[in-house]
């Protein structure tokens, strides 16, 4: 058990100590009584957000019901029958005797892959330590009581099948963390997003003041509020909008801030386009400029957010006259301005549309402009981390 | 103790699982999902079918988390103190004649358990929620003006519901079971629907979810839930409708469709935004 707990924190589930002794508590009321059971009252004690929902269920599959990644999601039949480690594998069964050509023949497809992935998952003992568990509870090899990937039946008579059934469907891919954003987990974003607004009662009785007040006016009651007073945030979303990298997400990060938009004092756009060069655009076809200077007196406390995908040749950034296009000829590299622009907003974030995983080899100019901006990517944690990066760098900055 | 349904509110064998567990458990269950997926109608629905009081908090944005405990009326006390409590049989020198409970500090002082609902409680402030924690799992909380204890008799069960408006704490989510009622699957819809409309044809049944399910996947701003498919067939079995016709002729479409962009753009006049 504490092996499938492991397998959680791996997966990266946050887990707490408090919920392994949760576990064990249930466990011993006697809440488990099948496998159904031990599927909901582990996800309700390990997992509080939808977005781990999916990697709660492939773990989960992985572990009790000795399932690899994404099987028995969605096999690939067709790919899998005609892959080499299957071909290789019944040719070594085959030559072994351990299977005959008339039971090839007799059995279904099912039953070939079940043995199959009985060999491969007794070469990756590392990965089902779990095995054993469900082994205990009588589980005979070559999956005859319908644990295996292509059986789809649960062990014994399983309560209702939620488990596998609710694991096949995969039905909380688009809920997880590592999911781009797109119209189905939108909601998420939002809900990130909104925590970017911090909120408070805005007036409330001052009591110590109403009696003293009161005690003054020989009884007659004067109530006295106070007005606990904070500052909405101010947000400025500057967008890149000159890279193709860019043209997918436009139109779904615009949906996002809009929604928003009445949630903040003040929500701009600009637009730039790849780097910037001391000037920034109202419009995304960039004829309006905004004046650096005035651009950069933004109060301290407003948030910046930079959306683009900081990929460019490293030119652009590094040297003098460095822009691509023609016109913008200026002295100062891409570098200063960025320089300036982080300094003018310290509650500043990138988010960029690339993977985080490929920063690394798209360009060298993501790691060289991730050194001056926290940058995240666009994904659900992504933005969820860039939420929670502003919070904390604006607070130094709110009430001023 | 437990949980079967009722007969008015369809229960999946998970989620019934899961409220039973979290009985069990003695733990808030907290349940996350769309608008419409009966969140907080299964915490009446648990009160009923236990046969238990129920206690219910509507949440708002201004919640401190105290007023859900206990109210200490100061403006009538002072008002009592100016011009005389009058007839009401307060009396201005004890304090607990100015405590008012909220649903928190009557179940807890309930003699019987209750179920307690906590709904909506993403629109509270996030320092609301971490002063809720300790209330709830301690099972008391403490009146401050007179430094006096509040213990929960019985430990009521505590339904909590989140329309995820606003993300909740990490310690708030610990401290919770936590459910997300995935939307219904037809299967169940048309259990739902049953329930609801027993004498319904199933050709009509069937139409109607239909059109239904094409519609939420069509991404409206707001996609049309249980509530708005209830509210159509009921619209449209008043009105004598004999099916919820196709396409643009769909009958009584503004009660499955709320906003006027997914109006417009259900009957295709929409312009294309401007950019």
């Amino acid at each position: 058990m504490i092996g499938f707990v492991y397998q959680l924190q791996k997966a990266g589930v946050p887990v707490s100590v408090q919920y392994i002794i949760e576990f064990y508590r249930a466990l011993q009321r006697g809440l488990v009584t099948g496998l159904d059971q031990l599927f909901l009252l582990s996800r309700l004690i390990f997992i509080k957000r939808v977005e781990y929902y999916d990697i709660f269920e492939q773990v989960f599959a992985s572990f009790f019901m000795g399932a690899r990644d994404g099987v028995p999601g969605g096999i690939e039949w067709e790919e899998l029958l005609a892959g080499k480690p299957f071909q290789e594998w019944l040719k070594g069964e085959l030559e072994s005797g351990r299977l005959t050509p008339e039971m090839v023949r007799e059995f279904d497809t099912e039953e070939l892959l079940a043995r199959f992935w009985e060999t491969v998952l007794a070469q990756q003992g590392e990965h089902h330590g779990g095995n054993t568990w469900v082994g205990t509870r009588g589980r005979s090899p070559f999956g005859h009581s319908g644990m295996y990937a292509g059986g789809v039946r649960v062990h014994g008579t399983g309560l209702y099948g939620t488990a596998q059934k609710v694991i096949e469907n995969r039905r909380h891919i688009n809920y997880s963390d590592r999911s781009a954003i797109t119209t189905e987990n939108l909601r998420q974003v939002l809900t990130s997003l909104r925590s970017l607004r911090p909120v408070g009662p805005e007036s409330e009785l001052d009591v110590d003041e109403t009696i003293s007040r009161t005690a003054r006016n020989g009884g007659e009651i004067e109530l006295v509020f106070c007005r606990e007073l904070k500052n909405r945030v101010r947000l400025i979303v500057l967008m890149d909008n000159g890279g193709y990298s860019m043209t997918p997400y436009i139109a779904l990060v615009k949906t996002v801030f809009s929604k928003i938009r009445d949630l903040f004092k003040d929500l701009n756009y600009y637009y730039f386009h790849n780097c910037i060069y001391g000037t920034v655009y109202l419009d995304p076809p960039r004829t309006q400029s905004v004046k650096w200077d005035k651009f950069l007196s933004e109060s301290k406390s407003t948030r910046l957010i930079v959306i683009g995908d900081a990929n460019m040749a490293p030119a652009e950034l590094m040297a003098s006259y460095g822009a691509l296009d023609f016109y913008t000829s200026v002295r100062k590299p891409g570098w200063e301005w960025l320089r300036e622009l982080r300094d003018a907003f310290p509650a500043s974030v990138w988010l960029n549309p690339i993977p985080r995983d490929r920063w690394p080899y798209e360009s060298a100019t993501i790691t060289g402009i991730g050194r001056l901006f926290h940058m995240e990517d666009l994904t659900l944690s992504g933005i969820k981390n860039a939420v929670t990066h502003l919070n904390i760098q604006g607070q130094a900055f709110d009430g001023h | 103790m437990q949980f079967e349904g009722t007969e008015r509110y369809y229960l999946s064998p998970e989620l019934r699982e899961i409220v039973n567990i979290a009985i069990a458990m003695e733990k808030p269950l907290l349940l996350t999902g769309e608008a419409g997926t009966g969140k907080t109608q299964l915490a009446f629905e648990v009160s009923r079918a236990l046969g238990l009081r129920m206690e219910e908090a509507r949440c708002k944005s201004t919640f401190k988390g105290e007023e859900l405990c206990y109210v200490y009326d100061t403006v009538l006390r002072l008002n009592d103190s100016r011009f005389g409590s009058g007839d009401t049989g307060r009396d201005v020198n004890n304090i607990w004649d100015y405590l008012r409970f909220g649903p928190i500090g009557r179940a807890f002082l309930a003699e019987d358990r209750r179920v307690l609902l906590l709904d909506e409680i993403d629109k509270t402030d996030s320092d609301t929620q971490d002063n809720l924690l300790d209330v709830l799992e301690d099972g008391s909380f403490v009146i401050r003006e007179i430094n006096h204890k509040v213990t929960a008799a019985k430990r009521p069960v505590i339904i909590i519901t989140s329309n995820a408006k606003r993300e909740l704490s990490d310690p708030f989510l610990r401290r919770c079971f936590c459910h997300y009622i995935p939307f219904p699957p037809p299967e169940e819809m048309v259990m739902i629907v049953r329930l609801h409309f027993p004498d319904l044809p199933e050709a009509f049944l069937e139409a109607s979810l239909t059109t239904f399910y094409r519609l939420r996947d069509q991404g409206f701003e707001k996609p049309p839930a249980t509530a708005e498919l209830l509210d159509w067939i009921g619209s449209m079995r008043t009105s004598g409708a004999s099916g919820p016709g196709a396409g643009r002729e769909t009958s009584h479409i503004g009660t499955l469709l709320k906003r006027t962009q997914d109006l417009l753009k259900f009957k295709g006049i929409l312009k294309p935004g401007r950019f």
